[in-house]
């Protein structure tokens, strides 16, 4: 034995593999057996529940749920339901306005927060306090807001001139207006601390080089900055659009998907049906075919994000 | 960027006009909590921007002390509420601190795990409202409706992917070097993990278990559908602050709005350097 460490060395791969096999499978046991309890048996629950008719009022306990077996007719009703498509179609629509406004707001301050200047370190904590208000907190914060004597009409009136009575929550498209307003006031900071985050990335000696080449600032921007930014503008938009599908705090805090269904989203929808209409079967079959939805538009983005 | 006076100019107003607008419904919010019941329903050119009066009665009133004698329907404290945010909030955290970050370690160090980086992330990528039928039927199966531990087990599994991804990107930023010296000199990998790691990793253990706490403290839907009147957390208990005989009690929600907004705030400023790598999943590491 003239080498003792390397004889060392050598061995203790071999000497450590299987017990850092065990060892392993020790720690992500717990998370394993978490993800298994919510995942796999919930979800053949949620098929085997989706085929029937069952409810909860019915007085026959879900395992017997095949007493009210109907097949596939929860999906056909669900194909022929109008309420559902268009609270697709609304969560569509609350999507397509906020996240594009929550991104350009995020960016432009982002821009200006990117240097240093005096003042810098409080202002940027007062941006992020929106964020950290517990949704349900901000949707009661825009409920009392957007009252018809409220401080929103109060602030117009003083613009108009006159007093300002709008009844906001009451009237089907201000009301989806409203729900909007309180999602881009939540989350554009969120966007704002990643986009900064992204951008203090940035390599500084590529700009520096472009600086003695004399281009200007938008120039740097879109032809440097921009370029670099381009995975964490994507996750950022990939974070508030999975979000965004499943709002439902503050939209069912501030209308409860009213007046009418005028804000009624997927999940405040999925909501209602569990709890006014109590025909869990067919709960569970919307829930399913979002679930397949959301699968398939998920595997594709996390393909294409890991390639980018 | 260049320095000129008109560029500087441009930044403050622009960034004072953003806090400007963005202020208001936190500031209405506190006015609000500190305004007698005469100023709450006051509107048009009556309405008080700061409370001309005021009284701390909104927090006398959701602690059961009313001594405004007004609604005895209503007369239900919200200590109970608070101390079900809390308990559900801080038992989550635990469980989804203790699977995460062994589930983190097993991964960054050993490769073990399969596919748990995935499957945590689709858990978060799903809808809660998706899988809530059958997570009803079996907390219902197993007694664990309206209780604060079957809210607190359902809050550690929903928040895991953060504490997980959050741990693994601080363990994969954390030398090796230390850990096999104390293996050479003959400590087994679980003496390593438990009595030098961890210790090591105070620090990102804290941020993380704040950050989870957050997410456990901000819920609603899950509260709402899993608890009836035992134990209902701060978030449903403030929505049920209202009936058809008072109406909407304004200054008692903003009052309970307040003391559920303050705890998030602090920590949140506290850890905002983690928020990014929690919230994207380390995919940005800072």
């Amino acid at each position: 034995m003239t080498n003792d460490t390397a004889h060392l060395a050598a061995d203790m791969p071999q000497e450590t593999g299987a017990e850092q096999k065990r060892l392993g499978f020790w720690l992500t046991l717990p998370a394993q057996l978490l993800v298994l309890f919510i995942a796999l048996f919930p979800i053949l629950m949620q098929v085997y529940i989706s085929l029937t008719d069952w409810s909860p009022l019915d007085g026959i306990p879900w395992y017997r749920a095949y007493e009210l077996w109907i097949g596939l007719l929860n999906y056909a009703d669900l194909a022929n339901d109008p309420r559902f498509l268009s609270a697709l179609w609304r969560t569509f629509i609350v999507m397509v306005f906020c996240v594009p406004v929550q991104f350009l707001l995020g960016l432009g301050l982002a821009i200006l927060f990117v240097d240093d200047f005096r003042g810098k370190r409080v202002l940027y904590s007062t941006i992020l306090v929106p964020m950290m208000v517990v949704p349900a907190v901000a949707g009661y914060m825009f409920f009392m807001l957007f009252q018809s004597g409220g401080p929103v009409n109060d602030i117009l009136s003083l613009f108009a001139g006159r007093p300002v009575t709008i009844a906001w929550l009451a009237d089907p498209d201000l009301a989806l207006f409203a729900v909007i307003v309180s999602d881009i006031w939540q989350w554009t900071p969120l966007m704002f601390l990643i986009l900064l985050a992204g951008m203090v990335s940035v390599p500084q000696d590529q700009q520096m080089a472009a600086v003695l080449l004399g281009a200007s600032w938008p120039r740097r921007f879109f032809t440097i900055v921009l370029p670099r930014m381009k995975t964490i503008i994507i996750i950022a938009i990939a974070i508030r659009v999975i979000e965004n599908f499943k709002v439902f705090d503050n939209f069912y805090i501030m209308t409860s998907g009213g007046p009418g269904v005028a804000t009624e989203t997927i999940s405040i929808y999925i909501y209602k049906v569990t709890q006014q209409e109590l025909i869990w079967g067919y709960v569970a079959a919307i829930a399913l075919a979002i679930l397949i939805i959301l699968s398939v538009v998920s595997a594709l983005a996390i393909k294409k994000m890991r390639n980018a | 960027m260049k320095r000129t006076l008109s560029l500087e100019i441009f930044r403050y107003a622009a960034i004072f006009t953003f806090l400007a607008i963005s202020l208001i419904p936190t500031i209405w919010m506190i006015s609000m909590a500190f305004k007698p019941i005469a100023e709450w329903q006051a509107s048009g050119a009556d309405l008080t921007w700061w409370p001309k009066a005021p009284t701390l009665d909104n927090f006398r009133f959701i602690f059961g002390d009313s001594r405004s004698d007004f609604i005895a329907a209503l007369e239900r404290s919200a200590g109970r509420p608070i101390l079900a945010s809390l308990l559900a909030a801080t038992f989550g955290t635990m469980i989804a601190m203790v699977a995460g970050t062994s589930a983190a370690y097993g991964l960054s160090r050993f490769g073990s795990g399969g596919n748990l980086p995935l499957a945590l992330i689709q858990l978060r990528i799903f809808p809660p409202m998706a899988v809530m039928i059958p997570v009803m039927i079996m907390w219902a199966f197993l007694g664990l409706i309206d209780t604060w531990y079957g809210l607190a087990l359902i809050y550690g599994i929903v928040t895991m992917p953060f504490s997980f991804w959050l741990m693994k990107t601080f363990f994969d930023d954390l030398p090796r070097e230390i850990e096999d010296a104390a293996l050479v000199e003959g400590c087994s990998r679980w003496r390593v993990f438990l009595k030098i790691t961890l210790p090591m990793m105070r620090p990102a253990l804290a941020s993380s278990a704040l950050f989870v706490f957050i997410l456990n403290w901000s819920d609603y839907l899950i509260a709402l559908l899993l608890t009836t009147r035992d134990w209902v957390t701060i978030p449903v208990y403030m929505a049920s602050l209202s009936s058809s005989m008072t109406g909407q009690l304004y200054g008692a929600k903003a009052a309970l709005g307040l003391i559920a907004a303050v705890p998030p705030v602090i920590m949140g400023i506290a850890i905002q350097k983690q928020l990014v790598r929690g919230l994207t999943f380390g995919a940005l590491k800072e």
